[in-house]
């Protein structure tokens, strides 16, 4: 996959996520020149959302 | 801090039990807030209610007072309520009013009667529940309801039903003594043993279970485990009793997970049988005082409810580590105060919580906070630490009451707890 803005291909990264005060790291395509990162529709209803109710207690 | 002055709210005469304003209120010369009321014929009542170990106005931000149309209709005697502002999380049914201890502190003034109501008729109250309180987690209770043998049958009908999770309300005595029927139970589909347990210190439980009983309350969760049911600990905390417990309790929690899976401190409530006289009220913000104190839990990680009312509950959730440490995960700073949870989506959380996970749990605790690690966690390795001040007929505010999602089922009706229970106080107590 190709980063829009710089044109160069993205690396899988461990990426830090932080939401409600809690830090969880994660593995996503980010781009090595301007530091954007793809997320997987997947991973934001699937994994994302998990911890996100678990934080919100839902 | 201290900003709060002075509130009306509605509660009801302590002798006579007729509705009557009241307020909270700071008196001078004394520590922290007081419910205060006159009753015209009875006299007037006062009792701290918060004592400020924590900002009252924070914890209890998005309450709303009662409107004058919800003030009108809750009369306190909820035997007769027409309405009621919270849907059911928890339902408990009385299974028999027959126990094998004669506590001096029992809500339900178990003991007293031999009474075993036909397993025909609690069928059909359950078929009734399962339909009206919407599935909730039933609690069958008493008295003692393992004096029941047919209790394994009850259990199953009632996951037959449709109830989300089935729950019993015990002392652990047949538990420890007869794991045949631990097994009866569990294969029934029981979810929960909410097991009464004071301390880990039989002093603690000659006063107030009138016996030793700490061997037994091992046994029964060393049952319970063998056969997979998930406890939760239940201590009533009794001034000069166990107030100074609360840490070892917790650490007994630790040492026995994943059996144990959560802890519900019930402050003592002057509801049922209790030693003539005492009013030693523990308010919520005390007891979550000496819990943070005696276990090193920050007081941030401890949250108001969103369900039933900000004054009626405090519950923190943790991982526990490989150290057998609790590593919060719950933290009141990002808490979204204002937004209330239906009683169905607080039944989810709790029972979740209060349930174990069948998987194996001798995968390795990840330190590392990735995605998997953080949902295998919560998932297998989470523990609660929660209590529920329940009121009497000297502190009750009928706008905690009205929100109450914990109801008590009695001749085809869903009653809140504290109304089912509220006991007058005797002439002689004043």
């Amino acid at each position: 996959m190709i980063c829009g803005k710089c044109n160069v291909e993205l690396k899988e990264e461990p990426t830090v996520f932080q939401y409600l005060g809690h830090e969880l790291t994660h593995p996503v395509l980010r781009c090595p020149v301007c530091g954007q990162v793809y997320i997987p529709e997947d991973l934001v209803r699937g994994k994302m959302h998990e911890i996100e109710s678990m934080l919100e207690e839902k | 801090m201290n900003a709060f002055t002075r509130k009306t709210i509605s509660s009801v005469c302590p002798v006579c039990l007729k509705k009557i304003p009241a307020v909270l209120e700071r008196k001078e010369g004394a520590e922290g807030i007081w419910l205060s009321k006159t009753c015209q014929e009875h006299g007037s009542f006062s009792v701290p209610v918060w004592k400020d170990r924590f900002d009252f106005i924070e914890w209890t931000e998005g309450e709303t007072p009662l409107s004058c149309e919800e003030e009108a209709f809750c009369s306190g005697d909820c035997h007769s309520c027409p309405s009621h502002l919270q849907d059911c999380c928890c339902v408990i049914l009385e299974v028999t009013k027959d126990c094998n201890l004669r506590c001096p502190y029992c809500f339900a003034y178990g003991g007293n009667e031999k009474e075993y109501p036909p397993l025909e008729e609690l069928k059909k109250d359950i078929a009734v529940i399962a339909e009206k309180g919407g599935k909730p987690l039933l609690q069958l209770s008493g008295g003692e309801p393992t004096l029941r043998d047919d209790l394994p049958e009850l259990v199953r009908f009632a996951r037959e039903k449709g109830c989300s999770y089935v729950q019993v309300n015990t002392n652990g005595i047949r538990l420890a003594e007869d794991e045949g029927f631990v097994r009866e139970l569990a294969e029934a589909g029981l979810d929960i043993v909410f097991l009464q347990f004071d301390g880990t210190d039989d002093e603690v439980y000659r006063k107030l279970r009138g016996r030793e009983l700490f061997e037994i309350k091992k046994k029964a969760i060393e049952n319970c485990s063998r056969h997979g049911l998930s406890v939760t600990l239940v201590p009533t905390v009794v001034r000069g009793i166990n107030d100074e417990e609360l840490g070892s309790i917790v650490d007994f929690a630790i040492s026995c997970f994943p059996a144990v899976r959560a802890v519900h401190f019930q402050p003592v409530t002057y509801i049922g049988r209790y030693p003539h006289g005492e009013r030693e009220h523990i308010t919520l913000d005390e007891l979550m005082e000496m819990l943070c104190v005696q276990t090193g839990i920050d007081p941030v990680s401890l949250l108001p409810s969103r369900c039933d009312h900000a004054l009626c509950e405090f519950h923190g959730t943790f991982i526990v580590n490989r150290d057998g440490k609790l590593v919060p995960t719950s933290n009141r700073k990002y808490f979204a105060k204002k937004k209330r949870s239906s009683a169905s989506e607080n039944r989810e959380f709790v029972a979740g919580h209060w349930t174990g996970s069948s998987e194996d749990l001798s995968r390795e605790v990840s330190e590392s906070m990735d995605f998997d690690s953080f949902i295998y966690n919560m998932t297998h390795r989470s523990m609660t630490i929660s209590a529920m001040a329940f009121q009497d007929a000297m502190d009750l505010n009928l706008e905690r009451m009205a929100r109450c999602s914990l109801l008590v089922y009695e001749d085809g009706k869903l009653i809140p707890f504290c109304g089912k229970y509220l006991t007058p106080m005797e002439e002689s107590e004043k």
